[in-house]
C-alpha cells in the first residue's frame, strides 16, 4: 500500500500534467542538475570577472592615470610659468622635472618624474632611475645617461608604441628652460628584467664605449606582459634654450 | 544562483530587471573601484620592477 502511494507520487512529479503548482516544480530540479547549473552560473561569473579585469587594466588604470598625470603636468607648466622671473632657480622634483617629446610614438608629451617604483609609474608619468643606477639628470649639464622607465600597458601606457622608433628618430626633453634633443642610435627589441646594464651611465649593450649624453628609454615587452624589456638609446644631439613662447625646436613641428 | 537572486527580487519583471541592472553596476564599481587596484599588484600580469614587487 506504501509502495503504491510512493510510485502514484513520484509520477506525479515526472508528469507534465497540470498540477496543483506547476512554477513549484520547475523550480526544483534535481540536485545534480542544481550543483551543475550553480556550477556553470560560478565559471560564467569567473569568466565576466576575468573579462572585466582586463577592461580595468588596458582601459580603465589608462583613464585614471591620464587625468592625474594631465593634472600633475599643469601644475609643472603653471609652476614654471611662476617661476619664470625668478632666474634660474633650483630643480623642481617633486611635481615632475620636464616633459618628453616623442614623435614617433605620438603620445603627445609624457611627463617625467623622479623614481621608477610603481607608485610613480601608475600615475601616468615616465620615471627617471634613481636605483640600481642614478639617472643623469639632463639639466646637470653634466655626462651620463638620462634612463627612463613607462609602463607599455596600462596606468597611462605612455610607452607602449616604443616599438615604432627607428635609429635617428628625435627625443627630446622637455624643461623650463631649454629643449634637449636627442636622438635614437641603437635599440635593444628584448632584454631580461634582470639586464640593468642598459641604464649604466655608458650603456655598452648600445655599443657606446666612452661617457657621453645618453638617453635611455626602457619599458615592457612584448606588449600586454611584462616579461621583457625592450630599450631604446639617444644621444644629445643639441640643447636649445626656450624662447618666449615656448616654440617647439624643428623636431616636433 | 542567479535565479535565486532573480525570484528573490521585489516587483514584476521590469523592476526586477531595473534593480539587476543597478546591482551589475553597483558589483562593476566595487571591483573597479576596490577590488581590481588591490588586486593588480598581487598578479603576475604586471611585474613591471625588479625591486619593488
Amino acid at each position: 500500500m506504501a509502495a503504491t502511494a510512493d510510485e502514484n507520487e513520484a509520477t506525479d512529479e515526472t508528469t507534465a500534467a497540470p498540477g496543483p503548482e506547476p512554477a513549484e516544480r520547475r523550480r526544483r530540479p534535481g540536485r545534480i542538475a542544481q550543483a551543475v547549473s550553480v556550477f556553470g552560473e560560478l565559471l560564467i561569473t569567473l569568466g565576466v570577472l576575468l573579462g572585466l579585469f582586463v577592461v580595468y587594466s588596458l582601459w580603465w588604470t589608462n583613464v585614471l592615470a591620464d587625468r592625474k598625470a594631465d593634472r600633475q603636468a599643469d601644475k609643472v607648466r603653471q609652476h614654471w610659468a611662476q617661476q619664470k622671473d625668478s632666474g634660474p632657480g633650483a630643480l623642481d622634483t617633486k611635481d615632475g622635472i620636464g616633459f618628453l617629446h616623442v614623435p614617433a610614438m605620438k603620445n603627445g608629451t609624457v611627463l617625467v618624474e623622479k623614481g621608477t617604483g610603481t607608485d610613480v609609474l601608475n600615475g601616468g608619468v615616465a620615471g627617471y632611475y634613481t636605483d640600481p643606477v642614478k639617472a643623469t639628470l639632463p639639466t646637470t649639464g653634466k655626462e651620463g645617461n638620462f634612463a627612463l622607465a613607462a609602463h607599455r600597458d596600462g596606468h597611462g601606457a605612455k610607452f607602449h608604441n616604443i616599438d615604432k622608433l627607428e635609429k635617428g628618430d628625435p627625443i627630446v626633453f622637455e624643461t623650463r628652460d631649454d629643449w634637449y634633443v636627442y636622438k635614437v642610435f641603437a635599440i635593444l627589441p628584448e632584454t631580461s628584467k634582470y639586464d640593468i646594464g642598459v641604464v649604466d651611465p655608458v650603456p655598452e649593450e648600445s655599443g657606446k664605449k666612452k661617457a657621453g649624453h645618453y638617453i635611455t628609454l626602457t619599458t615592457c615587452t612584448p606588449v600586454y606582459t611584462s616579461r621583457y624589456r625592450y630599450v631604446v638609446w639617444g644621444e644629445l644631439v643639441r640643447v636649445q634654450k626656450v624662447d618666449g613662447k615656448r616654440t617647439p625646436p624643428a623636431e616636433l613641428r | 544562483m542567479y535565479g535565486w537572486i532573480w525570484r528573490h527580487l521585489p516587483g514584476n519583471a521590469w523592476v526586477r530587471a531595473l534593480i539587476s541592472v543597478l546591482l551589475v553596476l553597483a558589483v562593476v564599481y566595487v571591483l573597479f573601484q576596490y577590488v581590481f587596484p588591490w588586486a593588480e599588484p598581487l598578479l603576475p600580469f604586471n611585474d613591471v620592477t625588479v625591486d619593488n614587487q
